[in-house]
């Protein structure tokens, strides 16, 4: 027993070796960086400069408060979207449903700078199709790209359209697990469509759901691509400025390792706690 | 209370027909089983019945009202699945009143009929409990409890007890069959085990390839079977089958040698027309009807190659001389040690060369 653990454990030596440098050290390594004063060399062992700076930084609190109002409302829209996406993807009266499912997937596989190119090229102010169609209702034309809240949506937009289908692809197959006699059954006891599904398929879908939320939640806290490249590094004057892009700023622009250690880490405190007391509220009672 | 006809009843899916015309006329508050090999049509009669199918053809018509375009929950059926389909996220409680809850029904009127069916199948102790948390035979209660609560006119069951290990399958259909003593109401049961149909029914319907074979009570099944289909489906082990031909008539009946048995001569009486002398036809005999050398109609000797002795009896696994496998019930007692033995046949049953049987 103990020398078949052994040989296991000699099997996976190499890829535990590249996983303690390129894994481990650096989560530790900025751990001990975020305690240290980088702006000068050499660097120096100072508790408070970073976490200090943080606790008192407007633009700390400008890309918390972006990334936060991103979160409360894109991950819900979004997620309530992937909800009606996967139910109508598993109609049985839809045709060509690998199609659908390709093309709500696509948008993952679609490279980021291309995404945020036509993204660019469909809001901009005049030649973009999004005004033209706006105008063409006979509404005012918005210049997306100049005020903090049409490029807070722009960016909500961007990221629902490219994480929407990866999460109705996941409900999917939650809602394909749901058997189809519990519907039978429900239906017998005069149960209507409507009811099933916000007494039978919600509950069932729940784990499922739970876990879309904490990915998105996950992702939405690094939040970057589209701030960097879309509403170009977080304008309107900062109006977009998330905190993947604060500490962007700050560590590779400002060479400023240290504080960019400390927003890193707030980033990820941040993702845990929230999602724990999302699974918390969600919890199965029992 | 209701009784239920199925006039024509034809079930295609796209062009392909899986029930070709079925006529079945079931009494008020009676035991009817639906019987027949996998993929013959039991489960989509059923599921017609219950609403859950379209019908292609023909009427339906539970408590003298046509109820093919009738929506399921009208038409006062309540159904058990093989699968339980109990809503996994939900507490037996909850399971039983759900559909009257969803329905605005009374509270005080909810919670006697749950409790009344609780208290039938004696599942009280389970009543907070989640279907993950319970057994097997507990979660084929809670699902025939869900169809007690609605009290519908009539129950259709599908396949309730093949998930069921065999000692809780016998011990539940014993429940069911005092439910139906209980209840007094129509019920539809569909299985492929012609046990629990023997046991439990008033009448069996036997099904094969969408057709239905034969309807009767399960005795006359077994004594009259209408062709060799039915008479080796009904009753175990299953009947013996062995070639012969016919040799003439007289004047107790026509007469029949078996195939490699040149000496033998079996005599069956038969009201209708006989077939050519010459003509191929199988003579078909239970294994409980194999006697001692000498005490029946004719005698045979066969080559036993396998004894499995349950207890009481015992099963003698043969070849007859012209190397038909048959299947011999004996007393324990009488299990010869010798490997070859003469055993007269009883009584048996004509069928022609199409399985029909002659009479
Ligand atoms: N939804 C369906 N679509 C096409 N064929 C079906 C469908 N349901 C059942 N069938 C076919 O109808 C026949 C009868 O099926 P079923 O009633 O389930 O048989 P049983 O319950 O007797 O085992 C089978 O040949 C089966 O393949
Ligand atoms: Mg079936």
């Amino acid at each position: 027993m103990r020398t078949q653990n052994a040989t296991a454990y000699r099997f996976l030596t190499p890829y535990l070796l590249v996983f303690a440098v390129f894994w481990i050290w650096p989560i530790v390594s900025s751990f001990l960086i975020s305690f240290q004063a980088t702006r000068t060399v050499p660097w120096r062992f100072a508790p408070t400069f970073n976490w200090g700076r943080l606790i008192g930084d407007p633009a700390f609190y400008n890309a918390l408060k972006n990334t936060l109002l991103i979160l409360v409302i894109q991950v819900p829209v979004m997620i309530s979207l992937a909800i009606v996406m996967a139910v109508l993807l598993n109609s049985p009266l839809l045709k060509a449903r690998g199609l659908y499912r390709f093309a709500f997937f696509a948008p993952v596989v679609v490279g980021e700078v291309a995404y945020s190119a036509v993204f660019r090229l469909m809001f901009s102010l005049d030649f973009g199709i999004v005004n033209k169609l706006l105008e063409s209702v006979g509404l005012a034309k918005i210049d997306w790209f100049s005020n903090v809240t049409p490029a807070m949506a722009l960016i909500m937009i961007a990221v629902t359209w490219r994480w929407a289908g990866y999460n109705a692809i996941l409900i999917l197959a939650g809602l394909q697990s749901i058997p189809e006699d519990v519907y039978e059954a429900a239906t017998l006891d005069r149960v209507s469509k409507l009811k099933q599904f916000l007494y039978i398929t919600l509950p069932l879908l729940k784990p499922v759901i739970v876990f879309c939320a904490v990915l998105s939640i996950i992702g939405t806290m690094q939040l970057f691509t589209e701030p960097f490249l879309i509403t170009e590094r977080g304008g309107p004057g900062g109006g977009t400025e998330t905190l993947g892009l604060l500490l962007y700023r700050q560590g590779f622009r400002s060479l400023n390792f240290g504080y960019a250690s400390a927003v890193a880490y707030t980033m990820a405190g941040l993702a845990i706690a929230i999602t724990l007391v999302q699974l918390w509220l969600t919890r199965e009672p029992k | 209370m209701a009784a239920v006809t199925l006039t024509n009843v034809v079930k295609r899916f796209g062009v392909f027909e899986v029930v070709h015309g079925a006529n079945i006329d079931i009494a008020d508050g009676e035991f009817v089983v639906f019987v027949g090999p996998s993929g013959c049509g039991k489960s989509t009669l059923l599921r017609m019945i219950a609403g859950l199918e379209d019908i292609s053809g023909g009427d339906i018509a539970i408590g003298g009202k046509v109820m093919n375009d009738v929506e399921p929950a009208d038409r006062g059926i309540a159904m058990v699945f093989q699968s339980y389909a109990l809503y996994p996220h939900m507490t037996v409680e909850q399971n039983l009143s759900f559909g009257l809850r969803m329905n605005g029904n009374p509270k005080p009127d909810t919670e006697r009929r749950v409790k009344r069916a609780a208290e039938i199948l004696r599942i009280d102790e389970l009543m907070q409990r989640r279907p993950k948390q319970l057994s097997g035979g507990q979660r084929q209660r809670v699902a025939i409890g869900r169809a007690i609560v609605r009290e519908p006119q009539v129950f259709l069951f599908d396949e309730p007890l093949s998930n069921l290990d065999a000692e809780l399958r016998v011990q539940m259909r014993v429940e069911i069959s005092r439910l139906h003593k209980e209840l007094g109401v129509t019920m539809i049961y569909v299985t492929h085990d012609q046990t629990e149909a023997m046991t439990l029914a008033d009448r069996i319907v036997v099904l094969k390839g969408g057709n239905v074979e034969q309807i009767g009570r399960p005795l006359d099944l077994y004594n009259d079977p209408t062709n060799r289909f039915v008479a080796g489906f009904i009753g175990s082990p299953k009947m013996n089958f062995i070639k012969a031909r016919i040799v003439g008539r007289d004047a107790r009946g026509v007469v029949v040698e078996l195939a490699g048995e040149e000496k033998t001569r079996i005599v069956q009486p038969l009201a209708g027309a006989a077939p050519e002398p010459g003509s191929k036809v199988v003579v078909g005999v239970r294994p409980e009807h194999f006697g001692n050398a000498g005490e029946g109609d004719a005698d045979i000797a066969v080559a036993i190659d396998v004894v499995e002795h349950l207890g009481g009896t015992s099963f003698l696994y043969a070849k007859t001389a012209n190397g038909e496998d048959v299947v011999i019930q004996r007393d324990a007692a009488k299990v010869p040690d010798t490997s070859e033995i003469i055993v007269s046949i009883r009584k048996s049953y004509l069928f022609d060369e199409k399985g029909l049987r002659l009479r």
